[in-house]
């Protein structure tokens, strides 16, 4: 079993994305793929509003191999309805923060607080960045605070915080913290690194795709595991990490 | 199926700690790959002053095995040729590696030119290495990037070099994809392939096949992680093989 706790389908190319999930499904066996859809940094009301109705019908078409992360832009007054909109309405299982604002902004509070009465997890973006990072993006300190003021919600730390040496010993102390290792990167320490630092149980496997798969396939095969912690990492942490 | 890594690295990288820096890693990591052998760079001669010291340390290492050694070049010192004269006598290289983004010169400098000169007359292989980590992952050093400006007129200027661009990423190949395919001579591995699904079956469609070879950038990056992309990729498995084996052999021997 492989459970994908993070990818996406792009605004633009929706079904073209949604093609290629699919069919990365069926060529590596993924068993199910949790999807929030994404397109500008600072997107208005009615992209966030496309893009969950896009992931919502994904979900519709394909329930058995894809579930869904209500992507939210706290900075909207409307942001706790699109919440209640994608939970309830969507039957989504998770909310998704990218880079409009840094986790830790007072503005996120009453949606994880949300997140904690729905018992659902938030799956945050963080990066680190020696180059290019972005005015609002999340980085490990970001989500370190976040966990702190809510130590009962769900938090997965995306990207391992981007730059794994940055990110993790950020949240090491958190117990309420996940990481994924999602993404472009695909440094060949940084699994073990993780493990060493904050245990195989707080790590669950995630992509980006359309991005990449087999990359991070690829590192959990050639990290020093054993195969009943790879289990974990593929499958058996997201189960406790999505319903708790 | 039969397997070469052209590129691969043993030594120390000072930015993080790497726990599989030993020949002996490297050889067991390509035994249980069906990894044939691999085109080998000291990654200590990156940083060393005198980079042949480290190039020295890898040849007492490896030598005796089927490995072929890449020595690293600093074209900006002044005595880099004696270095390949050297390198060529007494380790047998296979081939110059060089690092324009640490070392911080351009390719159009002079140095370059009389690097490409004598790299043409004794008919070895340029290894450019186009980056070593992702730039937004670097710790307290920042190399410099090269360009499609920079590295389109370098191998338009240099029809007479075999060139392997090493860690190069898709969109730069779609860059100068002309240029590769137009080019007998010019080649990419696989060690920067990380920014898309099927991104195998994809550059076939662009780029001949001929010109990608197996590289892992081992041990930076995850070999398993390049491996599974060509071997996991739909495409004809004349094409895999070609890739993993066929094409080094042909145009390194």
């Amino acid at each position: 079993m492989l459970i994908d706790i993070h990818a996406h389908i792009w605004g633009g190319t929706i079904e073209e994305n949604k093609s290629e999930i699919i069919k990365a499904c069926e060529l590596y066996n993924i068993s199910k793929v949790y999807i929030s859809g994404i397109r500008s940094h600072y997107p208005d009301k009615d992209e966030i509003d496309y893009l969950n109705y896009e992931v919502y019908k994904f979900i519709k078409e394909q329930p058995e191999r894809i579930g869904g992360f209500c992507y939210v832009n706290p900075v909207h007054d409307n942001c706790m309805d699109v919440l209640r909109k994608g939970i309830e309405d969507y039957h989504m299982e998770g909310m998704k923060l990218w880079v409009a604002t840094f986790c830790n902004d007072p503005r996120v509070f009453p949606l994880v607080e949300k997140c904690i009465d729905y018992n659902i997890p938030v799956l945050v973006h963080a990066f680190k960045k020696t180059v290019g990072q972005l005015e609002y993006e999340t980085v490990g300190t970001h989500v370190a605070d976040l966990a702190s003021r809510y130590p009962e919600a769900r938090l997965i730390m995306a990207h391992l915080g981007g730059n794994a040496y940055h990110g993790v010993k950020c949240i090491k102390k958190y117990k309420n913290v996940w990481v994924d290792f999602s993404g472009s990167i695909f440094r060949r320490d940084d699994l073990d690194y993780t493990v060493e630092q904050i245990g195989v149980e707080r790590i669950v496997f995630g992509t980006d795709m359309v991005g990449s798969f087999l990359v991070n396939y690829g590192q959990v095969e050639e990290a020093n595991l054993t195969p009943e912690e790879k289990e974990m990492i593929y499958y058996k942490n997201a189960l406790k990490v999505l319903h708790g | 199926m039969k397997k070469i890594d052209v590129n691969c690295l043993v030594g120390n990288w000072p930015f993080r700690k790497i726990r599989k820096i030993t020949f002996n890693d490297l050889k067991s990591i390509h035994e249980v790959n069906n990894m044939e052998y691999g085109y080998v760079s000291s990654l200590n001669s990156i940083f060393y002053n005198d980079p042949f010291e480290g190039d020295q340390d890898l040849h007492e290492i490896i030598k005796g095995t089927p490995y072929k050694h890449v020595l690293t070049v600093n074209p900006e010192l002044p005595w880099f040729i004696d270095d390949i004269e050297e390198g060529i006598k007494l380790f047998d290289i296979k081939g110059v590696r060089i690092y324009p983004g640490y070392h911080g010169y351009t390719l159009d400098n002079q140095p370059v030119e009389r690097l490409c000169r004598i790299l043409a007359e004794k008919k070895l292989p340029l290894f450019i290495t186009i980056r070593m980590e992702d730039e937004r992952l670097n710790y307290l050093f920042q190399p410099r990037g090269i360009d499609k400006a920079e590295l389109s007129h370098f191998l338009e200027s240099h029809p007479e070099n075999t060139v392997i661009l090493l860690s190069i990423r898709y969109g730069e190949i779609m860059n100068i994809k002309d240029i590769i395919n137009s080019r007998r001579n010019v080649f990419v591995d696989t060690s920067g392939f990380k920014d898309l699904l099927f991104i195998i079956e994809k550059l076939t469609k662009v780029v001949d096949h001929r010109k990608i070879l197996y590289g892992s950038n081992h041990p930076l990056y995850c070999m398993k992680s390049t491996i599974l992309l060509v071997e996991k990729a739909e495409v004809d498995s004349s094409v895999k093989e070609d890739i993993f084996y066929n094409n080094v052999r042909n145009i390194l021997g």
